[in-house]
């Protein structure tokens, strides 16, 4: 069974590798999170920058380091000159008795007032445990853009993997070789699952190819991926459907795109109404998954967070699929 | 090796059969005939033997597997080569073949053997979509033969082929026929039905009319046909008559009683003019 369906899957990349459309498919996440990089500068991390003076006074880079990315640096003027750069990092310098804060003058000034705050702390000793308050309540303060585009971007991706399986399956159908197919032993599971994995690695791959361009390396991959692979399946489903529905790449690909509306729903629901009305979503797989990239983005998923997030996406998309199942086995009959 | 009973199958589910109460059998080894005009049924049954279509009704057994309950291991044991050809046009013709083959379980066929053997040497890494007809055509042929198969489905396979190609794939179904394939060929072709089949099947509106071999035919009704030629309102009528079925007698006696014979002589009759007479239709 897995020979068939590593054969199925290589026959398919074969082919996209070799038509336009799908290359073009292959290549959006890299053009989403380029696009995403340059709509949000200065935003590439969720955490905060500082800049230190290396070896002037190690317990305080000890104690910076549990809140921020530090960056250590010989001298001033290479601090200086780092500080300059595009995007948010700023300096802790020691004046006389005193600290003082270098910035370039374009971050945000929740960036400042961070830096700031963290220094008094350090200062008056407060430690990790006592400061929670203050750092989540800093969190809000992050511009979210970033990380919205990022979460919308992959969930989008998902469907791109759903699309790629429907330009297959009406090649499948327009050269009429599901019927040579099922003179083989090859079994109607088989085939589906070998038809699957293109799809599924292209969200995959476009999912991991866009946090790494984006910036959001120290995410959980683990629970990243998890998320991913759970919203992938419904777009895999519908794929087949639609595939199996058009004699014609376009069509199929353009009746897909009705997956958009429930994903920018789910979307702006989360992130613009009010909790009263998120209960009108709950329906919506996409809904589900965009928490869960959510919390996997912003780091402050746990993982029963994430397991429940993953399976209330499995679970709608189980509906759907039991809803769907008879009309994707007519179809490959 | 194919076993039917009691055949039925309806496309709309009701009384309206494709195929009505249709029994036959095939033996290991033989070529057997599948003859029929178009929308006859001949290829809805076949479809049902390879399970492309599913049992409604009916015993079917093919290769020593029960069609209820189709397991794939069957597949390794058959081949079929569609009417209408089924190759994906944007890999090349090897490709098409490498792919395939790793479907099956068991032993396959060299892929540039068999597109030699059809003769699409040379043209093996070509994309298909840039094939022509014919050319398509052969490598569904080849392609339907690469596992080996012990049972060989065969739809039209000589169709839309020029005369010296059609003449090969001709003896390439004899030399598999030789080493022991049993093969089922549907066909409008009555000239390589005739020279292949060991039995015929007539088939007409679903029903079989008629089971025997080629052989038998002919001595039957053989040299008992009569071509006549006949003046009828100032219009000259060719018409043939067999002697041995009883209403054609009657025609024959009323036509010499009431009109002027041109000419009238005994001939062999081919297999398309048995057919036309034992089912009052034409082939095509
Ligand atoms: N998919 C289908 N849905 C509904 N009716 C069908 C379908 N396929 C075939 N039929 C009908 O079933 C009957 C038998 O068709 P079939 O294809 O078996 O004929 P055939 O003998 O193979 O003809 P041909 O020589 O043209 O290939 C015809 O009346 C046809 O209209
Ligand atoms: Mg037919």
């Amino acid at each position: 069974m897995l020979r068939r369906i590593i054969s199925i899957f290589k026959r398919d990349l074969k082919v996209n590798l070799k038509d336009f459309i799908s290359l073009y498919i292959f290549v959006i996440p890299v053009l989403f999170a380029i696009a995403i990089n340059l709509f949000t500068p200065g935003i590439n991390d969720t955490t905060i920058n500082l800049a230190l003076l290396e070896g002037e006074n190690p317990e305080q880079v000890r104690y910076f380091k549990d809140f921020a990315k530090v960056e250590l640096f010989g001298d001033i003027d290479n601090i200086k000159s780092r500080v300059k750069a595009r995007d948010d990092i700023v300096a802790i310098l020691p004046n006389q008795e005193n600290y003082y804060i270098m910035s370039q003058g374009n971050e945000p000034k929740g960036v400042i007032e961070f830096a700031k705050i963290l220094n008094s702390f350090y200062q008056l000793d407060i430690q990790i445990e006592d400061t929670n308050v203050e750092i989540k309540d800093f969190k809000r303060t992050i511009p979210p853009l970033k990380k919205q585009l990022v979460n919308t971007a992959i969930l989008f991706i998902s469907i791109l993997g759903g699309m790629l399986i429907a330009i297959n399956i009406v090649e499948e159908k327009v050269d009429n070789t599901i019927s040579a197919i099922n003179l083989t032993p090859t079994t109607r599971k088989t085939f589906i699952l070998g038809k699957s994995i293109i799809g599924l690695l292209l969200a995959i791959f476009g999912s991991l190819v866009l946090i790494f361009i984006t910036g959001f390396t120290d995410t959980n991959l683990i629970q990243l991926l998890m998320i991913v692979f759970v919203s992938t399946l419904l777009s895999l489903l519908v794929g087949f459907i639609q595939g199996l529905n058009n004699d014609d790449i376009m069509n199929a690909a353009g009746s897909i795109k009705l997956l958009f509306l429930p994903l920018i729903a789910g979307a702006l629901a989360i992130e613009l109404l009010a909790d009263k009305w998120q209960k009108f979503f709950y329906w919506n797989p996409f809904y589900w998954a965009y928490k869960g990239n959510d919390a996997v983005l912003s780091k402050t998923g746990s993982w029963k967070e994430i397991l429940f997030y993953s399976s209330m996406v499995l679970i709608l998309s189980t509906v759907v699929y039991l809803f769907l199942a008879p009309k994707i086995r007519k179809g490959l009959e | 090796m194919i076993k039917v009973k009691n055949l039925y199958h309806s496309y709309s589910n009701d009384d309206n059969y494709a195929v009505k109460d249709v029994s036959f059998e095939v033996t290991k080894g033989e070529i057997f005939g599948f003859l029929g005009p178009s929308g006859a049924g001949k290829s809805t049954t076949q479809n049902i033997l390879t399970g492309l279509l599913e049992l409604q009704k009916g015993e079917v057994s093919v290769a020593g597997y029960d069609i209820k309950k189709i397991i794939p291991k069957m597949f390794n044991k058959i081949g079929m080569s569609f009417e209408q050809s089924n190759v994906y046009s944007k890999l090349t013709a090897k490709e098409n073949l490498e792919f395939y083959r790793k479907l099956f379980d068991v032993k396959t066929r060299n892929p540039d053997e068999l597109l030699r053997l059809v003769g699409l040497k040379g043209k093996e890494n070509k994309k298909t979509g840039d094939f022509s007809k014919g050319m398509k055509h052969r490598l569904t042929f080849a392609r339907s033969m690469i596992n080996n198969p012990e049972l060989w489905f065969l739809d039209e396979p000589t169709t839309g082929l020029d005369p010296a190609i059609a003449s090969e794939i001709k003896n390439i179904i004899k030399e598999q026929n030789d080493k022991g394939v049993t093969i089922f060929l549907t066909t409008h072709n009555m000239y390589i039905a005739e020279e292949l089949c060991n039995r015929v099947a007539f088939i007409i509106d679903g029903e079989i009319k008629l089971i025997d071999s080629p052989k038998n035919l002919k001595l039957q009704y053989g040299d008992k046909l009569v071509e006549v030629e006949y003046i009828e309102n100032g219009n000259l009528i060719q018409e043939t008559f067999s002697t041995v079925i009883k209403s054609d007698k009657k025609k024959l006696q009323n036509l010499i009683g009431k009109h002027e014979i041109q000419t009238m002589h005994t001939k062999e009759a081919t297999l398309e003019e048995i057919f036309i007479k034992v089912t009052g239709r034409r082939l095509v």
